[in-house]
């Protein structure tokens, strides 16, 4: 009773006019860097998360969170039809989709993919909705060990599930802790690595890092190579799968939103993760897997499912103990964070209404999803012909511009370009960037919650093996970390790892 | 293959010298550390993390050094093999130019050169269509930020903004 009670509250907040702007400006923006290669969710999350300061948390998050999700829908668009993935959960979707798409059936991908990505949107609401509450009642409990292990816990998750040497992931998620500590010591006021620089006593601002790891590096890595795009251009009629379609796609959207929720929720793990645990999952389980790569509707179904599933569940850890999960929730930690909003166990019942209308506003959001992808598919099909030697250039500037209103600082600007330089020799030497920035958010509480621990403890270092829930998450990481050196295990990582980029 | 060689290999193996910056930073981590001072372990001081993050850098930095001295790796050759790699070093040049520049011309003076230049020198886009998006673009960003959102981009010496 309780919970709807919150929910018909969360639908007045969310149905406020103001709010229903922000959150079709966030879906069609999402959709929008979804469509387009070369721009994903994080940058332009992070380009936007000045706007937000204009209004209400609740709008600023609402747009936030919408880009997110809606970004998960627009991905599988460019996919489908052009064979480039939109942004990296729906690399997976290019391999079906597009075939689909060649065979004339690009109406019925089009279609599974916008109807399973909304009922697994929809699930993983309703689940957000019942399991955040609990969690953050139990979450109140959290001593500074419990918070510092699940947090090293993500980081070895993510670095697990990183593309290429863990050696090197680990390597980025050591600098980004670094990173994250340069400014004055939080305990002491003491300044750290800052070089005598009065603009870095603050620290560095996510935003210039992140736009320089992502944005910029990526346009470099772009500009590296002529773009060919293979785009359908045969009119898109009946979107709507038919029977056959929906009786091989039922099994996997199921199994793709329950799988894709629940890996959304893991520290570390995300929609990129999910899209391609059920693709596998789904070949395995066919009785035909030799059609998956040649247009099988089950390869777009069970992903598109799965990474919508896993873009909601990935709110519970942010919503619930403040802890990100992803490199996306990183940045909307970054714009609560900004309004002076700390999630966490307490902010549930602190702030009902935001973390209310913020549910309420994703079923809204949804449903206008399925809107914006199902009848104005055309639209996206003329954006996806804009040429990237006419956007790239635009993303630069719109970059700049984003950083420099984040801080009204030219500062940012000079570190977001050192970043994107840093970021494209990274990326070309096999270091991937997401690591070092979930490290980079991660490592200020990082730091305090060891500190504190330590000092609570009086210096004893059982206390993160004696309390259960601590010792379970170290536990855990340290299985994931001697992993990798038995060749079966490494095998399974190879076959899962990814490359988070934007 | 000789000696010789052997070591030019080597020399151009990208893990190496990965791991080796990689290195390079860890040891100046630890001596920030050391230099903010450790504390106790019942009351870590400012230095405690930074220290003890510079030993795995290190750590991890050497473990990606004896890989690539025992097992090799890809040269900075292969890195970028059928890459044209003078078009991001252009869009850094740019960019780098546009860092110096934004302070003292401020941000319309600044943008325009660097869009005009990103459009004709990367993968040309015809004159006609380059010029007006190089100057209506930045020129509407800066007119909607100033305007709409009340924000001020950088002015510079002239004032032109």
């Amino acid at each position: 009773m309780d919970t709807l009670v919150n929910v018909a509250h969360g639908f007045g907040v969310a149905l406020a006019p103001v709010n229903l702007l922000y959150c079709f400006v966030g879906v069609f923006i999402g959709t929008l860097v979804g469509v387009l290669p070369g721009i994903g969710p994080i940058s332009a999350m992070s380009l936007l998360l000045p706007v937000t300061l204009s209004g209400t948390p609740e709008s600023g998050i609402i747009m936030m969170a919408g880009i997110y999700y809606g970004s998960m829908y627009g991905g599988s668009t460019t996919s489908i039809l052009v064979n480039i993935p939109g942004e990296a959960a729906s690399v997976v979707t290019c391999i079906d989709g597009h075939q689909m798409a060649k065979q004339g059936r690009a109406g019925p991908a089009l279609g599974i993919a916008a109807f399973g990505s909304f009922i697994a949107g929809t699930f993983a609401l309703v689940a957000l909705m019942l399991v955040a509450p609990k969690l953050a009642s139990v979450a109140v409990v959290f001593g500074p060990a419990e918070y510092f292990s699940l947090m090293a816990l993500g980081l070895v998750v993510l670095t697990f599930l990183t593309q290429g040497s863990m050696a090197k992931a680990l390597l980025m998620a050591c600098i980004g802790v670094v990173l994250g500590l340069i400014g004055l010591d939080s305990i002491t006021a003491q300044p750290r690595l800052t070089f005598g620089r009065l603009e870095l006593m603050d620290g560095i601002g996510l935003v210039p890092v992140v736009m320089g790891l992502f944005g910029v590096a990526e346009v470099l890595l772009n500009t590296e190579q002529v773009i060919r795009r293979d785009i359908i251009n045969a009119k898109i009629t009946r979107l709507f799968p038919n029977k056959e379609d929906w009786k091989a796609s039922a099994g996997p959207v199921g199994r793709g939103t329950i799988l894709g929720f629940f890996l959304g929720i893991l520290p570390g793990g995300g929609a990129v993760v999910a899209s391609f645990a059920s693709y596998a999952l789904e070949k395995r389980l066919s009785g035909t897997p030799e059609r998956f790569g040649h247009g099988a509707i089950e390869g777009v179904a069970g992903p598109e499912s799965a990474n919508n599933a896993a873009a909601g569940g990935a709110f519970i850890p942010l919503m619930t103990l403040g802890i990100p999960p992803n490199v996306v929730m990183a940045l909307l930690l970054g714009a609560f964070v900004v309004h002076g909003l700390q999630p966490g166990p307490l902010m549930i019942a602190q702030n009902p209404g935001l973390f209310w209308g913020i549910v309420a506003s994703m079923y809204i959001g949804n449903l206008m999803l399925l809107v914006l992808n199902l009848p104005m598919i055309g639209m996206w099909v003329q954006l996806l012909k804009l040429p990237y030697n006419i956007l790239f250039p635009l993303i630069i500037l719109f970059t700049i511009i984003g950083v420099y209103c984040s801080s009204n600082n030219v500062f940012d600007v000079y570190v977001m370009i050192a970043f994107g330089v840093i970021g494209y020799f990274m990326r070309k030497l096999g270091y991937e960037p997401a690591p070092l920035v979930l490290a980079f958010v991660l490592g200020p509480m990082l730091e305090n919650n060891l500190r504190k621990s330590l000092i609570l403890s009086q210096g004893d270092l059982g206390i993160f093996f004696t309390r259960p829930i601590s010792a379970v998450c170290l536990a855990l990481a340290l299985v994931l970390l001697i992993g990798p050196l038995l060749p079966s295990l490494r095998r399974k990582r190879e076959l899962v790892a990814l490359d988070e980029g934007a | 293959m000789s000696a010789d060689s052997n070591v030019k290999v080597r020399l151009n193996n990208s893990e190496l010298w990965g791991g080796l910056i990689g290195l390079g930073l860890g040891i100046f981590v630890v001596q920030s550390g050391l230099k903010l001072k450790l504390g106790t372990i019942h009351e870590p001081g400012p230095g405690f993390v930074l220290f003890y993050a510079g030993i795995l850098i290190c750590a991890f930095a050497a473990t990606i050094m004896i890989a690539a001295l025992t097992e090799g790796g890809p040269t900075f050759g292969s890195r970028w093999k059928d890459a044209r790699w003078a078009k991001p070093v252009i869009v850094i040049a740019c960019l780098t130019a546009f860092a110096f520049a934004l302070d003292s011309l401020g941000f319309l003076l600044a943008a325009i050169p660097l869009t005009l230049l990103l459009m004709r020198l990367i993968d040309p886009v015809r004159w006609s269509l380059a010029v007006p998006i190089s100057i209506l673009v930045p020129a509407g960003m800066w007119w909607l930020l100033k305007q709409a959102l009340g924000i001020q981009l950088p002015s510079g010496t002239i004032g032109i903004g």
